[in-house]
């Protein structure tokens, strides 16, 4: 049984990706299950589908925790614990990651015994999340490695889940599909289908036990207030605001009231601060600065300036 | 309960400068709905307890999770007004027999997204109005069914297309006067706001906490997902709304209706609706002249009926 995980954030088509080449494989002639993780699916926010795909009925559910393939459409989700990148990889799988990076830099990076490929951007985009065509071209990619997908067959999928946009638009990601595609037939046949672990080769789970007890203990009512605040939604920014203090004039209460999500401070000085745990990267206090003191820049490139200056 | 508070804002100055409202939600970037819950809140305070029905705000508390500093009762779509009787009733019962001292007492605030005010909801909030329950009611109207990928709703404008109105000219029908509905009901209190107007929203939340009985608030929330636009004009599209007059502020009180921020000379519509992906077919591939004149007809008979009364 193939069993492929795409890894993304919200806006990257991650969920169209899995369609695309869960459509792909039916139409080879195989059983399939596709589906994305229901969870917060939001703009940015790290999210991952999954296909199954088998010649004979397909028995497992749930999520995939024994990849062939992994595919990963922004690089910066790798090193996030929440988004699960790694989950599961062994020396059997395959992982297949949208970089700039070369595979012997990730292979260094993550120690690991599976096989990188790199799927290079095309085109480089400043905001992660706007990353175009790339739900399509990983699920090309990963067509052309399991080498049992014929070329035609992808571009009937894509039309067939595109189907509801413009034309032109199919038209582009056809083309661009077709070309990861292309790229990839070098490797053709690099993920193989996993085989059919028994019940005892699956690791017994982290099993915590608990004993029946009334819901006042098995159930703890939280009394502490505002804690969501340990969630760190800062993981979905693309691009980060920051603010420009010799500009400022210091009109907190404007950024700080426009913030949806209250994640700007008003400092004892009286000037704003914004909270990176937890700034989801909207920019609305970008475009409402009365002097232009915030700016906006791409996330990755502000956390390669951070890592520069503190080496 | 005590009501309290003189009126202090009076300029954005005055504008909390602390947010109760905990951070790391799952709402998306530039949620038009949020922005009106933490302003809001940041004014009601921690003494309240949310009754929140099924919509995209669920999510905001989920266990161990939450960013109230209060209870929060999660119901179905359908009854978030009887759920909050239910706490009314309970804490007035503790009031009576004196196991909750009078400051102890908290407001109970319903928030639901327009699917359920405007939709499955609106008989049990018009059993609350009835009853007279002493209540707030936060509708957070992003103009569809927005936690479940957009479907239509009563609350979606005429030509918005969403995943179910997806033809050439969007969603055939027109959006449904909550305002009105809920002013028949002549409770207490009843106003339309956005915030993007964040003053106009601080003096309407200000005025009904010193008021009892159903206080009903209905708040535009621009939508970057359903409404397909960049996150960062939130702020921008909101005002946009109130300035071509699309989205009228006003209040319901004591038996009259007074428009709270009149636009002085209206923007033509198109520069709200030119914004937001879920408008484009009416301007690409070319403009279409009578869909937009239509909608821009609606608003200018709105307003010319305002300003004859």
């Amino acid at each position: 049984m193939f069993r492929i995980r795409f890894h993304g954030r919200g806006g990257q088509g991650m969920k169209t990706a899995s369609r695309i080449l869960g459509t792909a494989f039916f139409k080879a002639g195989y059983e399939v299950q596709d589906a994305p993780r229901y969870g917060a699916e939001r703009r940015g926010a790290p999210i991952f589908a999954y296909v199954r795909a088998d010649r004979t009925a397909i028995n497992e559910r749930g999520v995939i925790d024994r990849p062939d393939l992994v595919c990963v459409a922004d690089d910066t989700l790798v090193g996030m614990p929440a988004a699960g990148v790694v989950q599961g990889m062994d020396a059997h799988t395959v992982l297949l990651i949208n970089s700039h990076e070369t595979a012997e830099t990730w292979q260094q990076r993550l120690n690991t015994e599976a096989s990188i490929l790199i799927l290079m951007a095309t085109e480089d985009v400043e905001d992660r999340a706007e990353l175009p065509y790339i739900g399509s071209r990983c699920a090309a990619a990963a067509a052309a490695l399991t080498n049992v997908i014929e070329r035609e067959t992808l571009a009937e999928a894509l039309t067939e889940e595109l189907g509801h946009l413009p034309d032109d638009v199919i038209g582009q990601n056809r083309d661009i599909a077709l070309r990861a595609f292309d790229d990839m037939a070098q490797h053709a046949g690099l993920v193989a289908p996993g085989g059919m672990p028994s019940a005892s080769d699956y690791d017994r789970p982290e099993w915590i036990e608990m004993p029946f007890e009334n819901a006042a203990i098995s159930n703890l009512a939280i009394h502490a207030g505002a804690t969501s605040v340990m969630v760190r939604t800062g993981l979905w920014r693309t691009m980060r605001p920051v603010i420009n203090y010799p500009k400022c004039s210091g009109c907190a209460w404007i950024c700080s009231t426009y913030c949806p999500d209250g994640a700007i401070n008003v400092r004892a000085d009286g000037y704003p601060e914004i909270d990176y745990d937890h700034c989801k990267g909207c920019l609305v206090c970008v475009a409402q600065c009365p002097p232009h003191a915030i700016e906006s820049i791409a996330e990755h490139v502000a956390r390669e300036q951070e890592a520069e200056a503190s080496s | 309960m005590s009501k309290q508070s003189p009126l202090h804002f009076h300029r954005m100055k005055d504008m909390p400068s602390t947010h109760l409202l905990g951070t790391g939600t799952p709402t998306c970037a530039g949620c038009g709905g949020l922005e009106t819950l933490h302003t809001m809140y940041d004014i009601l305070g921690k003494k309240t307890v949310f009754v929140n029905a099924a919509g995209c705000m669920t999510l905001l508390s989920v266990y161990p999770f939450t960013p109230f500093h209060g209870g929060w009762l999660y119901t179905s779509m359908a009854s978030a007004p009887a759920g909050a009787q239910g706490v009314r009733d309970a804490l007035d019962i503790l009031l009576q027999k004196k196991k909750l001292s009078a400051d102890e007492d908290v407001e109970v605030v319903v928030i639901t997204g327009d699917g359920t005010a405007y939709g499955m909801g609106m008989s049990a909030t018009s059993g609350a109005m009835d009853r007279n329950l002493d209540f707030i009611y936060l509708c957070y109207d992003n103009e569809g069914y927005g936690n479940t990928g957009q479907q239509y709703s009563p609350a979606t404008p005429h030509a918005a297309r969403t995943s179910t109105s997806r033809g050439s000219h969007g969603y055939p029908g027109y959006k449904k006067d909550l305002f009105a509905i809920w002013a028949a009901h002549n409770p207490a209190y009843v106003a339309t706001v956005i915030a993007a107007e964040p003053l106009d929203l601080a003096k309407k939340i200000e005025k009904i906490q010193t008021m009892s009985g159903p206080r009903m608030l209905i708040s535009l929330a621009p939508c970057p997902t359903g409404w397909d636009y960049d996150p960062q004009l939130s702020v921008e599209i909101g005002r946009l709304a109130v300035q071509t007059g699309v989205w009228p502020l006003k209040e319901y009180c004591d038996g009259e209706v007074r428009h709270t921020k009149v636009p002085k000379q209206r923007k033509p519509v198109d520069e709200y609706l030119q914004l937001q992906g879920r408008f484009r077919h009416l301007f690409e591939p070319e403009r279409d002249v009578e869909g937009i004149a239509e909608i821009q007809a609606r608003v200018d008979a709105y307003w010319e009926r305002v300003e004859s009364e």
